[in-house]
């Protein structure tokens, strides 16, 4: 804010365009891509954000697909954070059937984010001075991890000038929604269940879209989050929605409509693996009709508490709870695709969620062999115990 | 110019009259650099007399034209430009196909596709095809991802339906690019109504083509300096007449756009 002021204050009285182009600047939560400075926001979790393939951010315009295998709602997560950066930089959030209540459980904000962060950022040389040279490319991650970690908080120190990009949330706490906060719920269901299952023609998606448009093209100034949970649930979806006709006429009137406001929209959905597989063609079309997909396999449960012992008190970091494969980045596989440099694409990626750093990724990295602990002169009990708890809890 | 265009690929480039090119891309191997190559061959190297102009009619089902238009200006073409002079045309099927309160086009050389009704799609296009062959030159036919029209079109829009259409198509143009996903679970699987007719249309294609591209990504995992490998076989049309030719080229595109083509080992 203050950062206009002081323009329009130096600036001549003038020049008109100049301070349009300010305030074009001074949206909050978009900032430019240090590859091709085209806008991004941040989708609420920093080390997604520094995975899409060097734009620090979800580039505008673009869309996310996030699978997920199993039962578990890892993939839920990302999109209460994105939601939840979403709300609090005062951005319009488009939910699809889900209901307000879905709304009322998002992360809050952290407070005195500051100081972890900054002994965060003092972590990774330490690292660098003890980690092997073969492990050298798995360094260079990290590092730009923590410049994308430390760009926005070195600018913020350093002034109040620059407003932060991505905010630290905390899973124990609930955001409270501000008065103004434009959240837009849509349902899903159609009329009863049983009418619908009637009529192959009534789409539960042609709602959404038509509102979506309108609301789009009525207020040029805001940034919109489209969020989709479980996408094809039957829980939440009438059972013709999965049809390929109504969902990929969806799916492309939302490329459509992402394309067409490549400044203001951007949209994350998830989808359960375990209903659709991605060995189908119908699976593969909605991946085709994405930007970008990130597929996430969490471990089973019980792999989890058996490893957390070794990595937790070796590492003092989180034991990995799954692993994060990428099948295709926004802009990045559009052009062609590179090679893997700094897009993590066909990385071994593993992703842990912890209850203030909420989901970081990171690169795979076996912890060491349980023979190896003991032989360094094995840990008592209690201590892998006690992490297997804290990490249970939250 | 020419260092803009891989010279491994640039002899595919050139397209001999009434000759069909398959393009196949997976996810994550896009074939976007390669249509590029190909606006860009067509386009770039115009002859002194009008007669044998090259003029290329692009339709994109699911890019818009900010994107082509965004990348072709890295290789030096001004798709603007081109539209302006009647040597371009471009028919969007993203933007209006399937979401509702589209405008209305404004400008020529640029259709807004707003059914998917294969009869109005392919009267639209043999229209913007006349319009462009006035006054002489041969016009090229590229169509991206034809194969959304028939995933999403529902019940409107057959197998048997686009092949007829594009055979009406193809004799009025001098030659045709399409570009056609070829994921495994598209054509392998065969069990939905939705795998099965993509990998009839696929193959049907396959055989009346007379050069097949594929682009795959690289089958022993990525590299830093490869994103996939590009197959170039002759088509079903060709193998018939003799003709032999399978090459399997690795390539690489810079994140400035540059495309790198190399042998193995090179």
């Amino acid at each position: 804010m203050s950062f206009r002021k002081r323009s329009v204050v130096v600036s001549q009285p003038g020049i008109i365009a100049a301070v349009s182009k300010d305030e074009k600047v001074a949206v909050p939560g978009v900032r430019p891509s240090p590859l091709d400075g085209r806008a991004t926001i941040s989708t609420g979790t920093r080390s997604l954000d520094g995975l899409l393939a060097g734009h620090a951010g979800l580039a505008l315009g673009t869309s996310l697909l996030i699978e997920e295998s199993g039962t578990t709602d890892f993939g839920g997560v990302l999109l209460r954070y994105y939601a939840a950066e979403g709300v609090v930089q005062g951005h319009h959030i488009h939910c699809l059937g889900v209901s307000e209540a879905w709304a009322r459980e998002l992360p809050g904000v952290a407070a005195a984010g500051g100081k972890s962060s900054r002994s965060e950022e003092k972590k990774p040389v330490d690292d660098k001075m003890k980690i092997a040279w073969r492990y050298e490319r798995l360094g260079e991650f990290g590092v730009g991890a923590a410049r994308e970690r430390g760009a926005p908080h070195t600018s913020n120190s350093s002034g109040s000038a620059t407003p932060i990009f991505c905010h630290d949330f905390d899973l124990s706490k609930r955001l409270t929604l501000p008065s103004t906060a434009q959240l837009h719920f849509t349902a899903t269901q159609t009329g009863s269940i049983l009418d619908s299952s009637d009529d192959p023609t009534n789409s539960p998606f042609t709602k959404f879209i038509s509102q979506l448009s309108t609301i789009l093209s009525s207020s040029p100034n805001y940034i919109h989050r489209v969020i989709i949970p479980t996408i094809l649930s039957p829980a939440l979806y009438p059972c013709n929605s999965s049809q390929p006709a109504i969902l990929l006429q969806f799916l492309h009137g939302l490329r459509a409509l992402l394309r067409k406001y490549p400044s203001q929209l951007t949209a994350m959905i998830t989808l359960p693996l375990t209903l659709h597989p991605r060995n189908t063609g119908l699976t593969r079309w909605m991946e085709l009709l994405s930007d970008g997909v990130l597929e996430l396999a969490p471990f089973p449960s019980t792999a989890i508490s058996a490893k957390t012992a070794p990595g937790a008190s070796a590492m003092h970091e989180e034991p990995p709870q799954g692993m994060l494969q990428v099948h295709r980045l926004p802009i990045f596989h559009e052009k062609g695709g590179g090679g893997g440099e700094a897009s993590g694409f066909g990385d071994d990626l593993a992703f842990a969620l912890s209850r203030r750093k909420g989901l970081v990724i990171k690169p795979f990295s076996l912890p060491p062999v349980e023979g190896d602990a003991e032989a360094q002169g094995g840990r008592p009990d209690s201590a892998s115990a006690k992490a297997t708890k804290f990490d249970i809890e939250y | 110019m020419s260092t803009r265009i891989p010279p491994l690929v640039e002899s595919y480039l050139a397209l001999p009259p009434s000759s069909l090119v398959l393009i196949t891309s997976v996810l994550g191997a896009s074939s976007n650099w390669l249509v590029l190559r190909f606006l860009h061959h067509a386009l770039l190297k115009q002859g002194e007399d009008a007669q044998n102009e090259t003029k290329v009619l692009l339709m994109s089902f699911i890019r818009n034209l900010a994107f082509w238009r965004e990348n072709s200006r890295r290789l030096g073409l001004d798709l603007d430009k081109l539209i302006a002079s009647k040597k371009f045309a471009f028919v969007d099927g993203l933007s209006g196909l399937f979401s509702p309160n589209q405008a209305p086009t404004t400008r020529s050389g640029e259709i807004l596709l707003r059914d998917s009704e294969l009869s109005y799609v392919s009267g639209e296009l043999q229209q913007s095809i006349r319009s462009l062959s006035e006054g002489g030159g041969k016009v090229i036919m590229i169509i991206d991802q034809l194969d959304l029209l028939l995933a999403a079109g529902g019940d409107q829009v057959s197998v048997e339906g686009v092949c007829d259409k594009l055979l009406e198509l193809r004799e009025l143009v001098h030659a045709t690019v399409m570009t056609v996903s070829a994921d495994q679970p598209l054509v392998e699987v065969r069990q939905t109504p939705l795998e099965t007719n993509h990998s009839a249309f696929l193959l049907g294609l396959a055989h009346q083509a007379d050069l097949a591209m594929s682009l795959r990504l690289l089958d022993s995992g990525t590299a830093r300096d490869v994103s996939g490998v590009v197959r170039i076989t002759a088509g079903g049309q060709a193998a018939e007449s003799g003709k032999s030719l399978e090459r399997d080229l690795l390539y690489f595109v810079g994140g400035d756009g540059v495309v790198r083509v190399f042998e193995r080992g090179q």
